[in-house]
């Protein structure tokens, strides 16, 4: 269990982040979200011990900090890779560093590259490689020493559909093993395929957090789409909350299929004018915007120390 | 720590520029001065103003390695490279030594190829060759010690070359390696007693000529390492901050 307990991290007078406080369980796979500026990047830092000046706690499994470095793999957003020399050296440098020597560096990093599909160009240099090469290797460098906490920062930012996939593929057998694994993103359909939890970052505040079915439950409401020739508002007006979309009506309700059904029943005599009935799942995305807003962000939020005292001295 | 210099070592290597500046240069710069300096010399003039050359450029030019280690550490720390290698076991003091030692051995090699380059060019005598490579070693600890501190202090490649050239050069003239001491005026005789390059070269000089005595040989070896102990000193204090300005 990886305890992050009322972590406060100021850059100068800036608050960055804000009595963060997040259990995540062994084996889990928690998706951290939320928009630029919103503080992902400064949480992962302190999980990785990168960053050491904060206050509160961050435990893992009540270990102290230097053995919870060799537990823990941190993915960077950036690729952090010695492009002068070849994947396989690199995942041996990265091993070395993680107290790994000999047969046994060897093997890992043979395993490694299999893991990561790039057994046949373990001697290239990784100056030659293309983006989604280099994201996989960035990853498997994290992965050298079977660590139990794999922190991932934004890993498939840029890359090919086909590296994604081996990515998840990846993340997914990572599951299965037991690693816990803490995924930040701004792609909300990443978090829905890979994670079984949440926490939504704003403005250095986890705002929500949970079950990511439940939130969606709990903040949306699923929609039906309806478009048709000589279609009334008034017609629909009954069935639930209705706005114009894509030519179309988009209905929301509590009962979709009950709304479904209902539509069907008015034009099952003439069928042919029924163009497109649809249910609309409401997705994370949704559960995003409703707690962090749709405008645009700057990138930094701007509490700063004298200003927060003085709001909490008001 | 053992990854840190084999990496190190093994990226320095590759690199032709470092050929460039830690021997080309600094065997074309001999080969001038020497043709300049000497000629139209009597004998006796000419091999004692190759005994001052050769060492003083020699001295002169093992400072340059500060642009490297400033390339590399600024590489770092913009790519994300700091901050992932802070995530993982290695402590900041062994971090910072992995990077450090590399550049020491590459600069010891430097100063070696260019005294036997100056035995076999221009029959420069070598007459202490054990005090010498001590004397070697320590120059390689201190201008590497003060490429490490530069390389953390510095925001910008630019700010590191342009400090480099101040210590380098600025230190090579103030210490004599370019004109004797005895032909600068007083004030300048008293500054160069407070830079390593002085103290270099007039140990490599009198190691050189056999005359060398324990006891300058080993206040020589003290002060030069002081000051490379001063530069690693600053880099482990200024660490932390190098780590928070970092990528990643």
């Amino acid at each position: 269990m990886l305890v992050i307990h009322d972590v406060t991290k100021y850059y100068r007078n800036k608050l960055v982040l804000e009595h963060i406080s997040l259990d995540i369980p062994s084996g889990s796979c928690i998706g951290l979200v939320g928009p630029n500026g919103a503080g992902k990047s400064t949480l992962l830092k302190i999980l990785a011990s990168i960053i050491q000046d904060y206050q509160g706690k961050v435990q893992l499994n009540n270990t102290k900090s230097t053995f919870q470095k060799k537990v823990l793999g941190y993915v960077p957003q950036e690729i952090c890779l010695e492009q002068s020399i070849s994947a396989y050296s690199n995942l041996c440098f990265f091993g070395k560093l993680y107290g790994l020597s000999g047969r046994q560096l060897k093997k890992r990093a043979t395993e490694v590259l299999e893991e990561i599909g790039l057994s046949s160009h373990a001697k290239n240099k990784v100056l030659h490689f293309s983006g989604g090469m280099k994201r996989r290797l960035n990853i498997g460098c994290a992965l050298m020493h079977q660590p139990k906490l794999i922190i991932m920062d934004e890993p498939t930012v840029g890359i090919d559909p086909q590296s994604r996939r081996h990515i998840f593929e990846m993340i997914r057998h990572l599951q299965e093993t037991g690693c816990t694994i803490i995924y930040a993103t701004h792609y909300m359909e990443e978090v829905e395929q890979l994670c079984n939890k949440v926490a939504f970052l704003d403005c250095g505040k986890i705002v929500e957090q949970g079950d990511i079915s439940t939130l969606i439950q709990k903040y949306t409401t699923p929609s039906v789409f309806v478009k048709a020739k000589n279609l009334q508002v008034t017609a629909l007006d009954k069935l639930g909350q209705i706005s114009a979309y894509r030519q179309g009506f988009l209905i929301k309700t509590e009962m979709p299929i009950a709304v479904m059904k209902q539509i069907l029943l008015m034009y099952q005599a003439n069928t042919s004018e029924l163009e497109r009935l649809e249910l609309v799942k409401p997705r994370l995305e949704d559960v995003f915007f409703t707690l962090t807003g749709s405008e645009l962000r700057e990138g930094v939020h701007s509490s700063s120390k004298e200003s927060s005292k003085i709001g909490g001295v008001s | 720590m053992r990854a840190m210099f084999l990496l190190e070592m093994k990226k320095n290597l590759q690199d032709h520029g470092l050929l460039f500046w830690m021997l080309i240069l600094p065997i074309a710069f001999i080969i001038l001065a020497t043709a300049i300096f000497t000629s139209g010399s009597d004998e006796a003039t000419k091999q004692q103003v190759i005994m001052s050359i050769i060492p003083g450029y020699a001295v002169m030019f093992v400072f340059f390695i500060m642009i490297s280690m400033v390339t590399t550490f600024l590489k770092d720390k913009d790519t994300g490279m700091t901050a992932r290698i802070a995530s993982t076991p290695i402590t900041p003091k062994f971090y910072l030594l992995g990077k450090w030692i590399p550049y020491m051995v590459i600069v010891w090699i430097q100063i070696v190829i260019l005294l036997v380059f100056g035995k076999l060019v221009y029959q420069i005598p070598i007459e202490q060759p054990f005090l010498l490579l001590f004397l070697s070693l320590a120059l390689a600890f201190t201008a590497t010690g003060f490429g490490l501190s530069l390389a953390l202090l510095v925001k910008t490649e630019n700010m590191g070359i342009a400090l480099t050239q101040v210590i380098g050069l600025g230190g090579a003239m103030l210490g004599g390696l370019w004109v004797p001491l005895k032909f600068m005026p007083d004030f300048l005789q008293t500054i160069a007693y407070f830079l390593p390059q002085y103290w270099a070269h007039q140990a490599f000089q009198d190691a050189l000529n056999g005359v060398l005595i324990h006891k300058d040989f080993l206040q020589t070896i003290l002060i030069i390492m002081a000051f490379g102990c001063g530069g690693y000193l600053l880099a482990v204090l200024r660490y932390p901050k190098f780590l928070k300005q970092a990528r990643g």
